[in-house]
């Protein structure tokens, strides 16, 4: 099996650690994983997108090509690129909390999540990522959802309790809160 | 020879042809960088990188290994030697051309980096080996193969000072000019070329001497006649002296 | 250091897996895409006794690595494109005299100063080189991490054995991409070669030697040139690398190295998949060119396609292998926000063709 994913925000969102933890899930359960990122001069600042490829064999195109299978996108900016960047039958999952305007595009299912105003709620709105990655983990079967609560903690680990309870909550909100939304 | 070993040493292959001309300067700033070699006791241990031009030949009149660089890179070369194998003692020997033209930017950031590597620059104030071209260190007004009317400072700038871009570098620890004129200022090239390579072997860090050298073929005179005129003309811009001794006790400079 | 899977930008696993094989000298000077290199080694030779050197230019690094290839000691360097032309000089250096060294080249989009996003436009630089005379250096094209790893033992020895330079090229795309390698456990592969019947270690334990690469007489050069000419048959001869995929029955065969030959795979299992006879022929030796994989071209080829991050360099080398039996055709691209033909560029050319 292979996904094919498109982690996407504004800068300071944390799509390239959701993109990252999604990376050392996949190799902890052994899986093949490429990380790509946007091309381009820019360094700092504007957008940032993240490619992962999670796949069981051999990855030979590390492209996604307007084909992902499941799309985060965290801010009004990337929207649209997240929404045209989707396979037929991809999912997107939606920051309604910052995208207000949603425009429909026949065969790709998106998903409004208030994924800011659930962070905040949980205690800062850096999480926002985080409650994605929850929400992308139930809305696809690419990896365990134990295996990336076991990243969360190795990666905060017992320097940071009290961070790691939280993305361990928004983790979990964000698990549940898919099912629901995507009714 | 074997005669002539025991007075000279080993470092000297006196059976060996020279390949300068007949009172070109070269042939004296060799034999100096032979005999401190000798002196120093660091033969086998001691690598020459040599440039492009008359210089090039100055390993093949001693019994130590030798790469011939590319031009003007020997400072580069001698550097990833060093790195490399920091135990031996390397030396470049290049002539105003290599150094001061082509591989000034190596030369200097050799200098500044502060390895203990030595450079020694012989100064004959033009391309020999090609003819007789203008160098960097060509006297304003110098009639040249390439300057038949003079070097025209506004069209080619001002002779170049090598030593004195050095001098307030943290990383050199020895810069001196040194002139090879007559027997007085011959005296004092030898001291310079020991201090040089002992500031190499106590690692303290970059060692650098410039000789001005008279090349009679390029500057088509009598050997007498280019003697007096580096004597002359040429020490007179290009002052000799010791701009930095860090070598500590023992020098007599 | 023990067998080990990372998880790092693939310029991070060629600073790995060369310094695990035996690079303690690393010369370097910043480049988009490489750079990343020596920000790695500096952190990770200081561990293995080693040492990352920033010099002034590209100039200075190529001549450092001779220098440091003149005492038997591995050395490297890492650079992009334009850094490439300013070691031109040098290689054919190192080439001449014969020094063992390696290289990268992390592609990015040229000519001029070009542009920082990945690309193949130094195939020819690499194959060909800008530097003086009549020289070949060693170029491999890994296509992935894992094939970094699995080829740098490799690197090391042909550079030892063969006594040259060892450069490989690889896309930027494909070296700013993060992906996990399983690296074996380390070893100093140089170790292995005894350098002293030729290194210039000081006369201690050997008579005078000096390296020439000019020549005092007429008849030293063309002796030089005779002797790198048989060298060079000989790596011609043995040292092709190449992976055929389903080449047997193909009516079209796809020719990529690097990114484009890695896509390739997944193209024609795509294709088979269809029931469409595409086959793959992807050099991992850019020189020695893989010849030898275009010998038995099956009676069911109807065309041969090469794709490159470029507008067509390696194409020449396959029109000169094919000689002429097949017709072949290009697709190629280089620089924007998408810098390389995509799966499905490759795909909707391919059915042009069956
Ligand atoms: S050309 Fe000049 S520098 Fe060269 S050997 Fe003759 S005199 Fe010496």
């Amino acid at each position: 099996m292979r996904t094919k994913c498109t982690f996407s925000g504004s800068g300071g969102q944390g799509s390239a650690l959701l993109a990252k933890l999604v990376c050392q899930g996949a190799i902890k359960q052994g899986l093949k994983v490429v990380m790509t990122q946007t091309y381009g001069i820019e360094q700092r600042g504007g957008d940032s997108t993240g490619y992962v490829i999670v796949s069981d064999n051999f990855i030979g195109n590390p492209l996604v090509e307007n084909d992902a299978d499941i799309s985060v996108a965290l801010s009004p900016s990337i929207y649209d690129g997240c929404v045209d960047g989707a396979v037929e039958g991809g999912i997107v999952l939606v920051n309604s909390s910052l995208i207000t305007e949603m425009r429909e595009r026949e065969g790709v299912k998106q998903v409004p999540i208030s994924a800011s105003d659930m962070a905040v709620e949980l205690g800062s709105v850096k999480c926002a990522n985080i409650v994605m990655l929850g929400a992308a983990l139930a809305a696809t079967n690419m990896l365990e959802f134990e295996t990336v609560e076991q990243v969360l903690r190795e990666t905060l680990g017992a320097k940071k309790p009290a961070l790691l309870e939280m993305n361990l909550n928004a983790l979990e909100r964000g698990r549940t809160v898919y099912a629901s939304a995507a009714e | 020879m074997q005669e002539l070993a025991k007075i000279y040493g080993d470092t000297l292959l006196l059976d060996k042809k020279f390949n300068y001309c007949p009172g070109c300067g070269h042939g004296v700033v060799t034999r100096l960088v032979a005999e401190a070699i000798e002196e120093l006791g660091i033969r086998q241990r001691t690598v020459s990188v040599v440039g492009i031009g008359c210089g090039g030949f100055s390993h093949h009149y001693m019994d130590i290994d030798a790469i011939e660089a590319m031009h003007g890179r020997s400072p580069a070369v001698a550097i990833g030697y060093k790195t490399a194998s920091p135990d031996k003692i390397v030396y470049t020997y290049q002539g105003d051309g290599d150094c001061s033209a082509i591989g000034l930017a190596e030369l200097l950031h050799g200098a500044n980096r502060g390895l203990p590597v030595t450079c020694f620059m012989i100064n004959n104030n033009l391309f020999g080996m090609t003819g007789g071209q203008m160098s960097p260190a060509t006297l304003e007004n110098q009639v040249t193969a390439t300057t038949p009317k003079g070097r025209d400072v506004h069209v080619h700038g001002y002779p170049l000072r090598v030593p004195e871009m050095m001098a307030d570098m943290v990383g050199a620890k020895y810069v001196a000019r040194e002139a090879v004129c007559d027997a007085k200022s011959i005296r004092k090239a030898a001291k310079s070329v020991r201090n040089a390579l002992q500031c190499q072997i106590q690692g303290l860090g970059f060692s650098f001497v410039e000789f001005i050298v008279p090349c009679p073929t390029g500057l088509k005179l009598s050997v007498p006649d280019a003697y007096k005129w580096s004597r002359e003309k040429m020490v007179e811009y290009f002052k000799p002296q010791v701009f930095k001794n860090e070598v500590g006790q023992n020098n007599e400079n | 250091m023990k067998s080990e899977t990372l998880f790092l930008k693939n310029t991070q696993t060629f600073a790995e897996a060369m310094v695990r094989c035996g690079v303690r000298y690393h010369f370097a000077y910043p480049i988009t895409p490489a750079t990343e290199v020596m920000k790695h080694t500096a952190v990770i030779l200081p561990e293995y006794g080693g040492r990352m050197v920033q010099m002034e230019s590209e100039l200075a690094v190529a001549n450092a690595l001779a220098g440091c290839a003149c005492t038997g000691t591995l050395g490297a360097t890492s650079t992009s494109g334009p850094g490439m032309a300013l070691m031109q000089e040098s290689i054919s250096f190192m080439a001449a005299g014969e020094l063992p060294c390696i290289m990268l080249d992390a592609m990015r989009v040229g000519p001029g100063d070009g542009d920082i996003v990945g690309a193949q436009s130094n195939y020819f630089q690499a194959t060909r080189g800008g530097g003086h005379g009549d020289y070949r250096v060693i170029v491999l094209a890994p296509a992935s991490g894992q094939e970094i790893v699995d080829l740098m033992p490799d690197a090391v020895k042909l550079a030892y054995t063969y006594r040259t330079p060892v450069l490989f090229v690889i896309d930027g795309v494909t070296c700013t991409m993060t992906e996990s390698a399983i690296f074996p456990e380390a070893h100093d592969y140089a170790a292995g070669f005894d350098t002293s019947s030729w290194a210039y270690t000081g006369t201690a334990d050997h008579e005078k030697r000096f390296l020439l690469t000019g020549s005092y007489t007429h008849s030293q050069g063309e002796e030089m040139n005779e002797r790198l000419r048989a060298k060079f048959e000989r790596i011609k001869e043995k040292e092709q690398r190449w992976e055929s995929i389903q080449t047997e029955d193909a009516e079209v065969v796809l020719v990529g190295f690097g990114i484009h030959g890695r896509m390739g795979q997944d193209l024609v299992a795509n294709m088979r998949a269809q029931g469409k006879k595409v086959g793959l022929i992807r050099p991992i030796t850019l020189w020695p060119f893989p010849d030898k994989a275009f010998e038995q071209l099956p009676e069911s080829l109807k065309s041969v396609l090469v794709v490159e991050m470029n507008h067509g360099q390696m194409l020449d080398d396959v029109r000169l292998a094919v000689n002429g039996r097949v017709p072949v055709h290009f697709l190629g691209k280089t620089g924007g926000d998408m810098p390389l033909c995509t799966l499905a560029d490759m795909t909707a050319q391919i059915n042009t063709l069956l």
